[in-house]
């Protein structure tokens, strides 16, 4: 419980702090409430389009870089999809739905492809005319954002298409060496695209969906670590670190002291420090009350954890004699009293009920267990946008 | 950094041939002490800064170097070594730290070829001197707005440094002392994850019996390793070695007795021992001080404000979450302490804590928390062990083991 994982809760990046709720799905990316996470504020020199001298690779010119002796690339592609790539997969019919011209599975226009991941290619073999400069990339991931808003296909293929095409996104980026203030930003929309999709493919039925869900950790993953690496590159620090430690404890010593003290800092660690003393009821509470729908699809997976170790705790200890009543738990579980009785038979508890017909809990029972499949969440009393 | 005010041509002339000839001399007679001295470039011995000036004013010594037999077959060495120190004497820590790893590398060649270990304490100051250097030379870098990348390749000769001495010879107990110093780098780098490589040669590999290294190398060894085990929150495993190092610290090293405790104190604490004020009174370690006495009082507020104090120190340090996890050893004092209380009023009744008093205990202490709160709380404390006894909701009241209701922690760290 302790250790740290990737997908803690310290990793809620900023979202607006104005509105705890969010009915829309639409987060945009607002510079000036990222208290300190970058000091684009304080830095005199921080124009949009300034670039530090911190790396041998510019997008101004092709140099050699010294540590990988590799050109640096200026890609010229003004399409979303290399005109040849395009081709081709109309030729092979590989196009994803919404590639499709008026649904022909055969045809699509420059209007509609979007470059596709390629696993297999290194950047000698990516010609300039294949990678797209970084305006072209901010469009294009704006574009396939937007998916995000309608409601035509199920969730699952609207993922999977902008898992993919954003893959590539990151791919021309990286292979252009883009590090500056946007990388920073489409890498944010990226990262909360990621995060959302905790949420959302919990939902999901189809039979894959746990290997989706991986992959897709997998990525928030390494999109989280690219976007910190670029957070310390854009920062004038004296060192760029490579922090892969699975030490919670390793990873506050070089967060600059403004983001620890930050506003979400602050709640993630307040966070952090009920869930490892086993505070429920201020676990629960807290995350409630303040904890905006970015942050929430973060620490979901706790939830649950934390929920179960309550209802634990309570078989464990609660007087035998005071079956624990189920009006009461719902409201410490901030769950809704249907769920509740689904969530405790999940864990291999019975309720009683009396003669008026209220439920409650009886203690020491020896049939609790962890509940197996364990993803469903309950969603939090009272807060509808919560419940998706 | 002007050159040596009135020295001659010939001055330098006798200066740069009299350092062939100590380091000949050195390598011939097999003397280690005099050849570590000859490399030790920041120590900045008036020796070495003369020697600095006088290369600087004669500016040829390739051709003094090659002038003897005696020293023309280390060339490589010395010649990149007066760079080496001819470009430190002026400033230019990123020329300098370069030449120095050409150095160190044709050292190390040369290294291989004798047999026996005589001299591995020149090859320490070796690898000192690089980690300083580039440590030196990254400041250097960072300052003028470019990337630090100089101890990383600091890091990589060491590994090297260390395939070198990781043989059957007798060469292999010198492999600690680079493993410390591939440590340092590693954590000023922030890259400790690599430590785990050469942490698995050090432990498993046969050649390597860790009895057989230097007690000055073992201790610095532990002090890292308990570190790291600190970060991860293995409580057992850093206290063994943390102690360890404590243990086996020459006592009036007081400085590094300090750095030990400063990691032992928290890991103990969270196995529930404490230590005495005399302890952080001698060290200076006082910003324990309020955690300590917290403890002792079941003061929760104390512990707050203690850790929001002292809260930048604790999170560089690495062990602010290990405090933070005190708290519930505080919250078993406070109800221990309203349990004696209780005891002394009348025994009899004792074993039964209304949650309502110990709301107002914590209110006293401008602690917030209502009933559910503190039940919460209780049911927490029982079920890692912390309190013997059962709570009854519907009178809200703890009912405390008769026997022990309050179990000390006997050295090992609260149940997860």
């Amino acid at each position: 419980m302790e250790k740290s994982h990737r997908h803690h809760p310290n990793h809620s990046s900023s979202s607006s702090s104005s509105s705890t709720h969010f009915r829309s799905q639409k987060f945009r990316s607002n510079p000036t409430t990222k208290d300190g996470k970058f000091t684009k504020n304080n830095n005199p020199n921080a124009r949009e389009d300034f670039v530090k001298p911190r790396r041998p690779s510019q997008q101004a010119q092709q140099h050699v870089d010294d540590s990988s002796n590799l050109p640096v690339l200026l890609g010229t592609c003004p399409f979303m999809c290399p005109v040849a790539e395009r081709v081709q997969r109309e030729r092979l019919r590989d196009l994803a739905v919404f590639e499709r011209l008026d649904g022909n599975p055969r045809k699509t226009s420059s209007d509609l492809a979007v470059k596709k991941f390629c696993r297999t290619i290194s950047i000698r073999d990516m010609p300039t005319s294949d990678l797209r400069p970084l305006p072209v990339l901010e469009d294009t991931l704006d574009y396939l954002l937007s998916f995000l808003d309608s409601s035509e296909h199920p969730f699952e293929v609207v993922h999977d298409f902008i898992f993919d095409r954003t893959r590539s996104i990151r791919q021309d980026l990286s292979m252009q060496n883009i590090d500056n203030e946007k990388a920073i930003y489409m890498y944010e929309k990226m990262v909360r695209f990621h995060v959302m999709s905790l949420h959302k493919l919990r939902s999901c039925t189809n039979e894959n969906i746990s290997s989706v869900h991986y992959l897709n950790m997998e990525q928030l993953t390494k999109a989280l670590t690219t976007l910190f690496n670029l957070y310390d590159a854009n920062r004038s620090s004296e060192s760029i670190n490579e922090n892969e430690g699975e030490s919670l404890s390793l990873w506050f010593r070089q967060v600059p002291i403004p983001i620890i003290k930050s506003k979400e800092m602050c709640f993630a660690r307040r966070i952090l420090r009920f869930f490892r003393m086993g505070n429920y009821k201020r676990f629960l509470l807290t995350t409630a009350a303040e904890a905006s729908f970015l942050q929430y699809c973060i620490i979901e997976p706790y939830i649950i954890e934390v929920r179960e170790l309550a209802l634990s705790c309570i078989n464990n200890g609660g007087y035998k004699l005071h079956p624990y009543p189920l009006t009461h738990l719902s409201k410490l579980l901030m769950m809704k009293e249907s769920d509740l009785v689904s969530f405790c038979s999940a864990c291999g508890l019975e309720m009683v009920t009396d003669e008026v017909g209220n439920k409650s809990l009886p203690t020491k029972q020896t049939t609790f267990c962890s509940p197996k499949g364990g993803s469903q969440s309950y969603g939090f009393l009272n807060l509808e946008p919560f419940e998706r | 950094m002007a050159a040596y005010p009135g020295m001659s041509m010939g001055e330098a002339h006798r200066r740069i041939t009299e350092y062939l000839n100590r380091f000949s001399d050195a390598v011939s007679n097999q003397d280690a002490a005099s050849l570590r001295f000859l490399l030790s470039l920041s120590s900045n011995s008036p020796f070495l800064l003369s020697l600095a000036d006088a290369l600087n004013i004669f500016q040829d010594s390739g051709r003094l170097i090659k002038h003897s037999d005696h020293y023309s077959q280390y060339s490589d060495i010395l010649f990149n070594l007066f760079r080496s120190l001819q470009t430190y004497r002026l400033g230019n820590l990123f020329d300098s730290y370069q030449a120095f790893e050409k150095s160190a590398n044709a050292f190390i060649q040369e290294f291989r070829n004798w047999e026996s270990a005589w001299a591995l304490e020149a090859l320490y100051a070796l690898a000192y001197e690089i980690r300083v250097l580039a440590e030196r030379a990254d400041r250097d870098l960072a300052s003028n707005g470019k990337s630090p990348e100089k101890l990383k390749a600091a890091g990589s000769f060491l590994m090297k440094v260390f395939g070198v001495l990781a043989g059957k010879g007798p060469k292999r107990v010198g492999a600690l002392y680079v493993t410390c110093q591939l440590f340092k780098v590693y954590f000023k780098l922030g890259t400790v994850h690599l430590c785990r490589s050469v942490i698995r040669s050090i432990e498993t590999a046969r050649i390597f019996d860790f009895e057989e290294f230097p007690k000055r190398d073992k201790v610095t060894y532990m002090y890292y390793t308990g570190r790291l085990e600190v970060f991860n929150e293995n409580f057992p495993a850093a206290d063994n070695k943390l102690s360890y190092a404590l243990t086996h610290c020459n006592p009036r090293r007081e400085a590094n007795i300090r750095m030990i405790l400063k990691y032992l104190i928290p890991v103990k604490l969270s196995i529930g021992i404490l230590p005495k004020d005399w302890l952080l009174e001698k060290y200076n370690l006082v910003e324990y001080r309020d955690v300590v006495q917290a403890l002792r009082r079941g003061d929760l507020r104390l512990l707050r404000r203690a850790l929001q104090e002292h809260e930048d120190r604790f999170l560089r340090s690495g062990v602010f979450l290990v405090l933070e996890k005190l708290e519930l050893q505080v919250y078993q004092r406070l109800v221990k302490k309203i349990y004696i209380i209780q005891k002394q009023k009348d025994p009899t009744k004792a074993h039964q804590v209304k949650l309502e008093v110990i709301v107002k205990a914590l209110k006293w202490l401008e602690m917030d928390m209502d009933v559910d709160e503190v039940e919460c709380i209780m049911s927490i404390l029982i079920y890692k062990n912390l309190v013997k006894g059962y709570f009854a909701h519907k009178s809200k009241v703890v009912v405390l083991s008769k026997q022990d209701p309050f179990p000390k922690l006997n050295g090992k760290p609260v149940n997860s």
